[in-house]
Parts: structure tokens; sequence; C-alpha cells
């Protein structure tokens, strides 16, 4: 278990070793919806591209005040040369201030292979998967014209089935979040699922099958306190999770392209391989961008956090992200009419951890209902 | 030295004729807050004595300052009070407090007490967040909202104020409302935008009664708009240091149609009151008593 926060901590360091041990290509991502089984089945790592929650202002000549904090954070660190081992970067439209940090990227950092790739909207529409295959379609292209190889059946076969199985291992464990005692924490299901966006899956899928034979009774002294849930946009701010896990509560589930939105559904098998993995990414969860008409995640929110006993649900937006916030009130109802509180946070580059704390205790205390009256 | 006109009055309470020693349960609550610290003292769940002092650099001091003012001229020792609660931004850090509570949970407690137990939503205008609180006829959060990360609204911005126009704190309030007709309000998002603004205004020659005017409106708006997004019901109190600035507290009601309940008790010893009563909840029910 550790083996994860050792990767979320050493991201840079694992894709630099992975690079100097295969001698591969490394692709940055920078949304959850790039297929990445086509990249990987090209022999190339896919890294996602994250931010690092440190305050800076190289951005601001590059990207709008008003654009997220994420992706903000994350043109910073391209701007800062951190990511300067990857040699292409890709984007499959989601929002556009990610966007603006991949035309950013493009535009002032050396890149040998950009890829857009328009991922449709209108994921609700029964056209979006052929739409989706189209564009897989050349998407493959793309790569095999950069790469000078083709990508065969059998490499997308064996992709598909390592990131089937990565899918498959980490879903294994969030049903075990189920239990009475947890045997992991919110903060380690993070250093598990965020670490999996960048680490090669082979290498991943080996350690969470270690993690499984060892889980059973693992925290079972641990005080479980308040079941939470944490719904929103992206989210790999450890420092929030260990805080809210330090005051007498457990995260047993989540709703995040850094959580279980990323690995909850596997391809399907299928000889048109890359019509399975347009059904694949059409039929995930769904990132607020793309639900609609019907606000298909809703009743998921809602059966998820029965099924995971959840107590009280934490909303967390990131500044400025239109796409969340125009969700979050109707998620809040939809809770509040099944008697689940929610207490809703914006989060921004670095964590305000005391102004935090006291919105997590004084939420804590109102679910607890504690002797004190 | 020059008058530092945000200065607020410190001090301190004690009740004429209680005894503590005649009391079976003795509790403390102490609100470490961002600008001022307040320890209350019950015996046997009533109001015995109190202090209100401004918060320093490092909370347990500002703690121990605060309880030793409340004790002065009672002969109470820290070791005879039976149970502490921590409170406020600094709660963590009361190195002789039992428990830690949060601020929101004691100030829906400390109004139920101070209100009645028909107050239902609590407006906490504090140093440095300003907080909207629901809670039960028990007084036990329901819901609450707080400001993000903005000095607007609150009493720092007050004492910004009150230093720029040179008026005394506590005449900030009433020499506002010497205005026949409110101005336009300043900027009630940012304390920064708004001394520029009310700056502006006074090199225009306004007086400094309409430039006040227009600042607690400003502030009355911006937390009339942070009540609004919570709802506001007609029992209704307000808590905090600003409660006592009757220029903001006007303008609330008036912006609301609401008039806030009356209470005889200060209402920046809110928090710590309901700290000191969740104290003497734990006591009889079996938490610590020495």
């Amino acid at each position: 278990m550790k083996q994860f926060q050792s990767w979320y901590e050493n991201h840079h360091q694992y894709c630099k070793d992975w690079k100097a041990r295969t001698g591969g290509k490394i692709v940055g991502y920078m949304c959850t919806y790039v297929p990445e089984e086509i990249l990987y089945a090209a022999g190339i790592l896919p890294t996602r591209v994250l931010g690092s929650h440190e305050p800076h202002d190289v951005t601001e000549p590059h990207i709008f005040g008003m654009y997220c904090p994420f992706c903000r954070d994350v043109l910073a660190q391209g701007l800062k040369k951190r990511y300067d081992y990857i040699d292409g970067l890709t984007i499959s439209q989601s929002c556009l201030h990610i966007r603006q940090a991949f035309t950013s990227w493009q535009m002032h950092l050396p890149l040998e292979w950009s890829y857009y790739l328009p991922m449709p909207h209108h994921v609700q529409s029964p056209r979006a998967v052929p739409f989706l295959r189209e564009e897989l379609v050349s998407f493959k292209k793309s790569v095999e014209e950069w790469t000078g190889k083709e990508i065969t059946d059998e490499a997308l076969d064996h992709a598909i089935d390592v990131y089937n199985t990565n899918r498959r291992l980490m879903r294994q464990i969030y049903e075990l979040r189920k239990a009475e005692n947890p045997p992991i924490t919110g903060l380690e299901a993070m250093y598990m699922v965020v670490s999996s966006q960048f680490v090669d899956k082979a290498d991943h899928n080996k350690e969470l099958e270690r993690v499984l034979q060892n889980i059973d009774g693992r925290l079972a002294d641990r005080e479980v306190g308040t079941r939470l849930m944490i719904i929103g946009s992206e989210n790999d701010d450890v420092a929030f999770m260990s805080m809210a896990e330090s005051v007498g509560a457990t995260f047993v589930t989540d709703d995040h392209c850094t959580g279980s939105r990323y690995f909850w559904n596997e391809a399907p098998q299928d000889a048109d391989r890359l019509n399975a993995l347009a059904i694949r990414y059409v039929e995930r969860p769904r990132c607020p961008t793309k639900d609609w008409p019907e606000r298909s995640r809703i009743p998921h929110l809602l059966s998820m956090a029965k099924e995971w006993g959840v107590e009280g649900v934490i909303l967390i937006q990131q500044k400025f992200c239109d796409p969340h916030e125009l969700d979050i009130p109707a998620i809040k109802k939809a809770f509040e009419e099944i008697d689940i509180p929610t207490l809703f946070l914006e989060f921004d580059v670095t964590t305000p951890v005391g102004p935090f704390r006291i919105r997590v205790e004084a939420f804590l205390e109102m679910i607890r209902g504690e002797d004190l009256f | 030295m020059t008058q530092e006109y945000w200065r607020w009055k410190e001090n301190n309470w004690k009740s004429a004729d209680k005894d503590w020693t005649k009391a079976e349960i003795v509790t403390a609550g102490i609100d470490v807050g961002s600008v001022s610290s307040q320890a209350v003292i019950l015996a046997d769940g009533e109001l015995y004595a109190y202090a209100s002092m401004r918060t320093g650099s490092n909370s347990p001091d500002s703690a121990l300052n605060a309880i030793t003012a409340a004790m002065e001229g009672t002969g109470l020792t820290l070791d005879k009070i039976h149970y502490i609660v921590g409170t406020g931004y600094g709660r963590v850090n009361v190195p002789f407090a039992h428990k830690a509570i949060t601020e929101i949970a004691c100030h829906a407690r400390g109004a139920n007490f101070m209100g009645g137990n028909k107050v239902r939503t609590i407006l906490d205008m504090g140093g440095q967040d300003c907080k909207g609180i629901h809670c039960d006829e028990k007084g036990k959060v329901l819901n609450f909202l707080m400001n993000d990360k903005c000095a607007a609204g609150t009493g720092r911005g007050m004492e910004v104020m009150a230093d720029l126009l040179s008026v005394p704190i506590a005449e900030v309030g009433p020499m506002s409302l010497e205005v026949k007709e409110d101005p336009p309000p300043v900027s009630s998002t940012c304390v920064v935008f708004a001394k520029s603004e009310a700056m502006s205004l006074l090199k225009q020659g306004w007086p400094k009664n309409k430039v006040l005017a227009a600042y607690c409106s400003a502030m009355a708006h911006r937390v009339v708009t942070l009540l609004e997004r919570i709802g506001v019901e007609k029992e209704f109190f307000i808590t905090g240091g600003i409660a006592k600035n009757i220029g903001v507290v006007s303008r609330i009601e008036k912006e609301l149609g609401i008039k806030a309940i009356k209470s005889e008790y200060d209402s920046q010893i809110a928090g710590a009151l309901g700290a000191a009563l969740f104290g003497k909840a734990l006591v009889e029910k079996g938490g610590k008593k020495k």
C-alpha cells in the first residue's frame, strides 16, 4: 500500500526511470477521456499531467485568471519544465479551461507529437459511440504515423486486458470499503488511483494483487468515525483528505476523475477493438461536461452512497469550474432528499487547511449529534 | 503615540451574587478567535464570570490570558474547573482544555442560551469570518454556511475602516446612522477595495458619517447575501463582535425585514458560553469531574 504513496510522491522520477528502463516514449494526457489503451498498445506510457499544489505565478501571462486553479497548476508544471521527459501530449475534449492549458503548452513547450481528440460531449446520444469510434481511428493513425509502427489487434487486446485488469482490481478494493471497517482509508485510495494514472498498469496491477492478498483485517483497529463520500472535479489534494480523515471520519468512496470515475467500468469484448473502447469511454461514469440532458450521474451517486453506507457527502469543486458548479445544486438536493447531509467546499491550488478544518469538523459534529445536549 | 481607533476595550465581568464554591459543577469555555479571545465560566450552568480579550500571536497564551481575566477576583483556579472546552480558530491549541468543539456548534448553543430556545437562525459576525447557522430548539446545528477567504463582512474589515476614518470603533455604528439617507454602498466583496473606495469618497469631500454609512451598508449587504444562501427564519439572532455595531445590525434588519432577537448578554461571548454549556453537559453525561 505504501508503494502507491511513494509513486504519487515520486511521479516524475517513476516516469524518468521507466523511460531509461524501456527506452519507450511517454505521452502526457490532460483528461481521463483519453483512450490510454491505444497509446499503451503502441508501447507508450501515458502519464496524467497533474498540478503540484504549490503557489506559483508563471501562468499569469498565458491563461485567464478566472480559469480553474487545476488547469493553471497543470500548465505551471509544463512551464517549470517538470514534465520535460514527455515526448507527446494529448487531451480529449472536456472543458475549455484545461483545453487552454493544452494549447498554451503546445505553443510554449517542445513536443514531438500532440493530439486534440474531439471526444463527443453528447455522450447520451446513440450516435456518440460511432462518432467516437471514428475519432479513435484517426487517433490511432496519428500515433502510428508518429511512432512509425502499426498498432496491431494483438497489442490492443493486450492493452485492453491490462487496463481492464487494473480497473477490476481497483474496483475490488473499492468494494471492500463497504465493510464496517474499510481496509483502506480515502487518502490511501487516492494514492492508489492517482498513481494508476501514470504508473505502467502492468506494474500497478502487480502491486494491486499484492495489496489484495494482504488486505484481510487491515486497519481493523482504526476508528472509522463518520463515513464520508467525496464528490467533484479533479482532486488529488492529499493534504485535504489527510486532514479530514484525522478529525474523526473516513472517506469510503468518491466520484472524482482521480477516483472512481476513472476506473469504474471496463471495456467490453468486441472484435472491433476501437468500438469496444468507444463504448467504454462513452459509458463510463460521466464528467459533468458531458452529463446532459439527463443528469445520469445522480442515480449512480445515490446508489453508491447507499451501498457504501455513506453518512455525509463533501461536494468539492475547483474554483471557477462551471460544469461542476452547475451540477452541485442538483446533487445537493438529491442527497438531502434521502437525508444525507452535504458540505460544499471550493478548492484552490493550495489547501487552506485551517478554514477547511473548521467546516469539516462542524459538519461531522452536525452528523454525529454527539451527546452534548 | 497615535491613537489606535480600532482598539476595542478588553473587559471582564463577574457575578455579584453567585458563589462558585457552592456550585456542584464549574465549567469553562474558551473561544480563541482570530481577533478576540473570550473565556466564560459557568457555575451549575449559570453565567458566573467572563472576559473578552484580544488574541495575541500565540493561541495558548491568548487562552490563558482570557481565562485568567475571567477568574480575576473570584479565587478560582484552573484546577477547580471541572471541565474546560476550547473553541474558535485556536481551539486545538488550548492546552488546558479537555475537549475542542467547533465555534459553529458553540455559537449555536450559546445563542440558544442567550436568545432562548426559539432561536433558529444565527448570524455570527466574527473577527475574520462570518457564518450563517441553522439550529433546532436545543441549539444543535442543522446546517451552516461560512464566508470564504475574504475579510469583507468581518470585524477586521470594520477595524480597518475605523482606523482609516479615525473614529473609535464603538462610535462607528451610531455615527453611520447620523445620515438621513444611506449613500450607495462601497465594495462589499473586498476590504482592500472598500478601503480604497472610502479613501476616494473622503477626498471627494464626503463627511465621515456618510462614508461609514456606505461601509456599514456594504457590510450588511454582504452578510445578508450569505444568509440568503442558507435561508433566514424569523427567529433570528446575531452573535460576535459586529453584533454590537448598531449601524450594521439595523441595516441587516432592514434588508431582511426581520428584527433580530435582543439579549441582555454580551454578543461576543456566545462561542465561549456555548463551549462552557457543552462542558456542563459532558460532565453530567459522565465526563471528567475533578
